[in-house]
């Protein structure tokens, strides 16, 4: 009786957990299966299909996956888009470093004035930013050529078509995305490295270690888990630059990504046949892209 | 106290000049929006020289864009009402006399983030302490879904989501934009983070006291994680009014705008009135910054609370 | 099992979709009860709604005037006073009007009614079946009225009249005739024709960098809007070709083409600048850093939209003067533009009426004279049932300005080749290959490439 009773009574429990849990879950999920998961499921499905605005296609198997292996305006999206996370994510995550471990120390108004305006670019709002770099960026009468023109400080002879020239464009898109991503990392450096033992510090110093040296073998083993966080985020920042995107360059000149391609593919490019299963290919293959980048992430974080 | 080097405080003064002109910089943008916005037509147009001050400050940028457009102050369709009206149609609660567009289309933008930043925090405060724990079947497996979907760009699912909306009669409200921000599944990975932190035992001490579930939650497990809601209201606030992407998609009509959308179609309309464009970034970005500045500390708190649990 | 649960779902869900109703556009609360003059409802519908709409949709591109909301505003108004039906305007951009009406296509949510030019109502939501055919729209005197080329271009190869022509006008370019003076280059133009020959545009063009030492003029291709100025001087300067007298083919592999590219591509003062759409280059025009613009027409002229200035004249007053795009012996061949209403096939007859109602009254009465003084173009029609409306202007500050472009500009008017299948992708190929050539890519080879993309898209 008694070496039955217990398997039941733990199925009880079980069941009691399973059911507080799927219901504290419930509201959750209908969002996250209903807009999340089952457009994901249905993305799959169409991404087979030479489905078309006006219909819903014929069942083609793999070939929309194999066109894109040969589509050189994806491969320029899928490359520019590995740019932008590759350059992005690691410079974000050292420049706040160090503005944090520079900006720490300070007196608490001065400290929260700088990370105040290191966070004003998160909060003007992206779109409202990008339409004022526009107007900087400008080649004919924008502020940053005017800076470093001959009638500023005379780095340059001339002008220098920031988003019209594939040498910069890129690298101007990438810089506004930078402004928009340091806010929230210095916020969480700071309070980071204030929140380090500092026994472990002094007795670092006690022992005769160089700055570099506490920093590197005391505090920063410390910060791993914002670390972490902060590649997680600025990750997931770095697939968000769709308005620049759009709202500067169209996706001309070399900075056309994954993201706006879908877009334009759907909704552009309408005369070609089959374009929304395309268009849902080349989501499936982002998709699994990202999956891969999150695993390893998190595979990191296991790891710690 | 270690005395400094005189090399280690040479290295400071030089990160402090370089963090303040990085801070000018940082600043730059804004104060050439707000500036920008109350030029004359002629600081704008000027090509000779840089207006770096305006040599007289105008309306006239303001004025323009409130005449540019106008839609009825207030208008909210009612999700889902479709099912139980006779016709088929939305129902809508509509309010006010016709103003301004770009007022409507703050109101909206701030309707759309607050509605979606409510909706994430009261769903994912809920599945997180689930997902921390109870220990249900299926556990494992929703949770590397949810961090799995984590980095996904809505650009992948753009087409089911835009079919899915318009069988939903919802295309075209705000709630296109809404729903599937609080369904981004960050909300609930970042509660379960600080859920985690609970002890078990005040759990199962409440549960020996008799309370029921829900009781324990909201006497027990909310105050605990207060914290990590006010983090994720931010993020979400913040998140949901610059998700041009969704609402770029979803809105279309003048009277759904939301202000980051209305200012980015009058880009597309007239990139070339540039006074109109700043006015109208001052307008979408001043009263978040307002708010920012005046809560300035709960928001680096949160943030930052955020990180250090997770 | 969980996966199966899920596929299951996703099932559902999509079998829910392929049943999504269509619907129009939201309908919401508006106090009219009076009902629309000439609505027929079907009788075997039970849906209220079709019993008579009392509200439509309108999206209208920035045609001239049509995109300002102070302007079209009272002449929804009037119609709302006339027929009881309520318009909802709403205003695209050039920029990304097509994105959004695909949008809003693909969630079965289109407007009702639309008002653009053939190349995106005939070539590409007609052909695909979007639009209603109007041709029973159409009366006799209507038919006669009408100009025949514009009439021509909004019919579809199978005669459905998907467009109903509204009004028209020639593309052509603007120069600032001060500085041509100050440079001296004014004596390569013939202000009496307002003529030019490309021997005489290039010395202008050399002439103007000689005095400035600065950028004279931008072949915009960021894309998007105006690709109708670059298309027609590129094509006018050799006299190439844009696409086949058939409009089954894109030939702007042309050798002239290839010609003017490489001519333009080697001259001072000319660059290809990325960064620029239409509208831009138009204001860089205005605030006298460019000498000339590529993306002129007489809505331009008459109306220097967000310029802040006088019509006609650039920021700082200096004068502009409209001028046909150069071309060998000074006959240049210019390309129109016709822009009307379409209307939407959502699937509910009776907002398919109302806004026929709309068409009626806006393109086919008298009020098409309001129509088409807000728009600043020219009328499709000389007369509307008998009713004359070349005068329409006359006794304004336009109408000395719109006679003189009748006389000098419109008569150069040539074949409406927008019109050719795979329209949309096409402008895409020419913007791709317009950037390549900035970027100094071999110029032959690009082109051959952007044209056999092109073509390709004929086919579908």
């Amino acid at each position: 009786m008694a070496r039955q009773s217990k398997p039941t009574m733990s199925r009880a429990l079980q069941r009691r957990e399973n059911i507080a849990g799927y219901l504290f879950m419930l509201p959750s999920l209908i969002f996250f299966l209903g807009f999340v998961v089952i457009p994901m499921v249905i993305c799959i499905f169409i991404s087979l299909t030479d489905a078309n605005m006006n219909s819903s296609g014929q069942f083609v198997g793999l070939s929309n996956f194999i066109r894109l292996w040969t589509d050189s305006a994806f491969l320029e999206a899928l490359k520019n888009t590995f740019v932008i996370v590759i350059v992005s994510v690691p410079t974000v995550c050292a420049f706040s470093l160090w503005v944090s471990s520079a900006i720490y120390r300070m007196k608490g108004p001065v400290l929260s004035a700088f990370r105040c305006i290191f966070y004003l670019p998160v909060v003007t709002g992206s779109v409202a930013v990008t339409v004022v770099w526009a107007w900087i960026y400008n080649n004919y009468y924008g502020v940053l050529n005017y800076i470093i023109g001959p009638k500023g400080l005379g780095l340059i002879e001339g002008r220098i078509n920031w988003l019209g020239d594939p040498k910069y464009a890129l690298g101007c898109i990438i810089l506004i995305l930078f402004t928009t991503s340091v806010g929230q990392p210095i916020v969480l450096y700071v309070s980071a490295l204030g929140n380090v033992d500092t026994t472990l510090i002094e007795a670092a110093q006690v022992d005769g270690a160089t700055d570099f040296q506490v920093f590197w073998k005391v505090k920063w083993p410390q910060m791993m888990p914002t670390t972490l966080y902060i590649l997680v985020i600025t990750t997931i920042n770095s697939f968000q630059c769709f308005a620049l995107i759009q709202l500067l360059t169209k996706g001309g000149q070399g900075t056309n990504t994954v993201m706006y391609h879908i877009y334009w593919t759907a909704f552009k490019l309408t005369e070609q046949a089959g374009h929304f299963g395309y268009a849902n290919a080349m989501g499936v293959v982002l998709a699994i892209f990202i999956g891969i980048l999150s695993a390893i992430q998190f595979k990191l974080a296991k790891e710690k | 106290m270690k005395i400094q080097s005189g090399n280690s405080r040479a290295y400071r003064f030089v990160s402090i000049i370089i963090l303040v002109i990085l801070a000018f910089l940082f600043a730059f943008p804004l104060y050439w929006i707000i500036t920008g916005a109350f030029k004359s037509g002629a600081d704008i147009n000027e090509t000779t020289k840089v207006v770096w001050w305006p040599s007289q400050w105008v309306g006239d940028n303001f004025a323009a864009l409130f005449k540019k457009r106008s839609a009825p102050l207030w208008e909210l369709a009612v999700p889902f009402s479709n099912w139980f009206t006779q016709d088929g149609r939305l129902l809508y609660w509509s309010v006010g006399p016709a103003a301004p567009a770009a007022f409507r289309w703050l109101i909206n933008a701030v309707f759309m983030a607050v509605a979606a930043m409510l909706l994430t925090c009261g769903t994912a405060a809920m599945a997180g302490y689930a997902l921390a724990k109870k220990r249900f079947n299926g556990r494992a497996i929703l949770f590397s879904l949810i961090v799995c979907a984590m980095a996904l760009p809505k650009q992948v699912i753009l087409i089911p989501l835009l079919k899915e909306m318009s069988s939903l009669k919802l295309y075209g409200s705000l709630w296109a934009v809404i729903f599937p921000t609080v369904g981004w599944p960050f909300g609930v990975f970042l509660m379960k983070q600080f859920s985690e932190s609970i002890p078990g035992e005040i759990l199962e001490a409440a549960r020996i006291d008799g309370a029921s579930e829900l009781k324990t939650f909201s006497t027990v497990v909310m105050p605990m994680i207060k914290p990590g809601i006010g983090a994720l209201a931010i993020f979400t606030f913040i998140n949901c009014w610059n998700d041009y992407f969704m609402q770029l998609v979803m809105l279309d009509s003048n009277s759904v705008y939301t202000i980051p959308l209305g200012i980015a179609t009058l880009q597309a309309e007239t990139s070339t009135d540039t006074g109109l464009l700043m006015a109208g970034a001052a307008l979408a970005s001043v009263p978040i910054i307002t708010v920012f500045l005046i809560f300035q500390k709960y928001f680096t708190q949160g943030i930052a609370m955020g990180a250090v649990k997770g | 099992m969980k996966m199966k649960k899920l596929v299951a779902a996703a099932l559902a869900m999509a079998m829910a979709l392929s049943l999504a109703a269509c619907g129009g556009q939201n309908n919401s609360s508006q106090g009219s009860t009076t009902p629309p003059a000439a609505s027929n409802p079907p009788a075997q519908s039970s849906n209220p709604a079709a019993t008579g709409a009392t509200e439509i949709t309108l999206w209208t591109y920035p045609v001239g005037g049509w995109g300002e909301e102070s302007n079209v505003q009272p002449i929804m108004d009037a119609f709302k006073a006339d027929t009881g039906i309520t318009v909802k305007v709403d205003y695209l951009a050039y920029g990304d009007g097509d994105d959004r009406v695909n949008t809003a296509i693909g969630a079965n949510e289109a407007p009702d009614l639309i008002m653009e030019g053939p190349e995106r109502l005939v070539t590409n939501w007609g052909a695909k079946g979007y639009l209603v055919d109007m041709s029973d729209l159409l009366t006799d005197t209507d038919r006669s009225e009408i100009a025949p080329a514009a009439l021509t271009a909004c019919t579809s190869t199978d005669g459905k009249l998907y467009e109903y022509p509204l009004c028209m006008t020639a593309h052509c370019m603007g120069i600032n005739l001060d500085a041509f003076k100050a440079a001296g280059a004014d004596q390569y133009l013939d202000l009496e024709n307002h003529t030019w020959t490309t021997e005489n545009f290039i010395k202008a063009v050399e002439a103007l960098y000689a005095a400035k030492k600065d950028t004279v003029a931008a072949v915009f291709c960021k894309g998007q809007g105006g690709d109708q100025g670059t298309r027609a001087l590129i094509n006018n300067m050799y006299g190439g070709t844009f696409t086949n007298a058939e409009h089954t083919q894109y030939t702007w592999d042309d050798p002239n083409n290839i010609k003017a590219l490489e001519q333009l591509k080697s001259m001072q003062g000319i660059v290809f600048d990325a960064s620029l759409e239409g509208g831009d280059e138009l204001k860089l025009m205005y605030q006298e850093i460019l000498d000339m613009a590529f993306c002129w027409n007489i809505a331009q002229q008459l109306d220097p939209a967000s310029a802040h200035g006088d019509p006609g004249k650039t920021i700082g007053g200096q004068e502009i003067v409209c001028m046909n795009f150069p071309s060998p012996d000074g006959t240049p061949v210019l390309q129109g533009g016709i822009w009307g209403l379409g209307i939407f096939n959502n699937g509910d007859p009776a907002k398919v009426e109302a806004a026929k109602e709309f068409v009626k009254w806006m393109c086919a009465s008298e009020n098409a004279a309001q129509g088409i003084k807000i728009s600043n173009f020219f009328p499709a029609r000389n007369t509307v049932n008998g009713t004359d409306l070349t005068a329409i202007f006359d006794g304004s500050d336009s109408g000395d300005i719109m006679k003189e472009y009748n006389r000098v500009i419109l008569p150069n008017l040539g074949d409406y080749y927008q019109v050719t299948p795979g329209w949309a992708g096409a402008r895409g190929e020419w913007w791709a290959m317009l950037q390549e050539v900035g970027n100094d890519q071999d110029i032959t080879d690009s082109v051959a490439a952007h044209v056999a993309v092109a073509n390709a898209l004929i086919a579908g």
